[in-house]
């Protein structure tokens, strides 16, 4: 599903009018809401994913929480990791570089799997199928950089990308 | 009252802020259909049949939806939108990449179904704040569709 940028300005403007998929960080407030329905191992495993995700600086720390905490609470809150999963994919691009001193192509992140390393190699497959020549293939997840302009909130990656690339 | 100043019901009725948010229900709802269309033909798995049946169920009440939507545009003596590209640029919703997970479809689907009933309220309102009880009706009428759905929808998901 190819979604559109977050142009949301900030959290709590996060409706389903401005970004359809909503803020996880949002989505983790409700989760940590229901009283009875989270356990208070799982609210301390949504709190840490919240602050990482508050940080937005460590994308591969990040997906390896989220996965860990998603193999814990898909199967009840299908709906709410639905959102946080599109979110983030929204917002996190893997960088490959061909060789260590060539430049990082982006790619985007699919969290189709429940492991940090099943979706690096998915990741490194989507970059082979665009025809990178990977010699020694170096991939890290990043997020996409947040610039403030004018109180508006971009999620321009860190290089500007064609449409067809994402 | 002198007969300029007389305001038809039409007239008063005819906001352009209650057409615009019509015409933008009916991309919405359009958008919709054509999401559930697809997830009617892709979906697969154990659920295949239930979903199969509902999704269909559900893109036949949006074809019905769509074109008592358009009607009501043209009473207010306005004109719909139309056309395919038209219709997906104002909806502004995404397309499946087909397949998916059938999970995956329920959950794309309330999510699209809530970007209705967002736009729906607003209409809602508009329509009520201006007195038109007609067009705040119909989009009562579509909420509670959308909301019933949203209630399938999520409770499907429920384990």
């Amino acid at each position: 599903m190819s979604l559109p940028d977050c142009t949301t300005p900030y959290p709590s403007d996060c409706t389903p009018s401005h970004c359809r998929w909503r803020c996880a960080t949002e989505v983790i407030d409700e989760l940590i809401s229901q009283a009875g329905k989270v356990s208070a191992d799982e609210v301390d495993h949504l709190l840490e994913l919240r602050w990482k995700l508050r940080q937005y600086d460590d994308a591969e720390g990040t997906i390896k929480l989220f996965c860990d905490v998603r193999l814990r609470m898909e199967q009840r809150h299908y709906l709410a990791f639905f959102r946080m999963r599109r979110w983030l994919e929204n917002h996190l691009l893997a960088s490959v570089s061909i060789c260590p001193e060539a430049k990082p192509q982006f790619v985007p992140v699919k969290l189709d799997h429940y492991c940090v390393e099943a979706i690096r190699r998915a990741s490194l497959c989507f970059a082979l199928r665009r025809g990178y020549v990977l010699l020694a293939p170096r991939l890290r997840f990043t997020f996409r950089e947040v610039e403030l302009r004018k109180g508006t909130f971009s999620g321009a990656p860190s290089r500007s990308l064609e449409p067809a690339e994402l | 009252m002198s007969i300029s100043t007389a305001k038809s019901p039409v007239a008063v009725h005819k906001e352009p802020k209650i057409v615009d948010g019509l015409n933008l229900v009916l991309a919405d709802s359009y958008a919709l259909m054509a999401l559930t269309h697809l997830a009617h033909w892709n979906v697969e798995g154990s659920d295949f049949f239930p979903l199969h049946k509902i999704f269909q169920e559900q893109y036949e009440n949006l074809f019905e939806a769509v074109d008592e939507i358009a009607e009501r545009v043209r009473a207010l003596d306005a004109y719909a939108i139309g056309g395919l590209g038209v219709l997906a640029k104002a909806a502004e919703m995404e397309e499946f990449k087909s397949p998916l997970p059938q999970k995956d479809y329920v959950a794309a689907l309330i999510v699209a179904h809530e970007k209705v009933i967002d736009d729906a309220v607003r209409t809602r309102n508009e329509a009520g704040t201006a007195g038109d009880l007609q067009t705040q009706d119909l989009m009562i009428k579509r909420l509670q569709w959308h909301e019933k759905t949203l209630w399938m929808f999520k409770s499907y998901l429920k384990n």
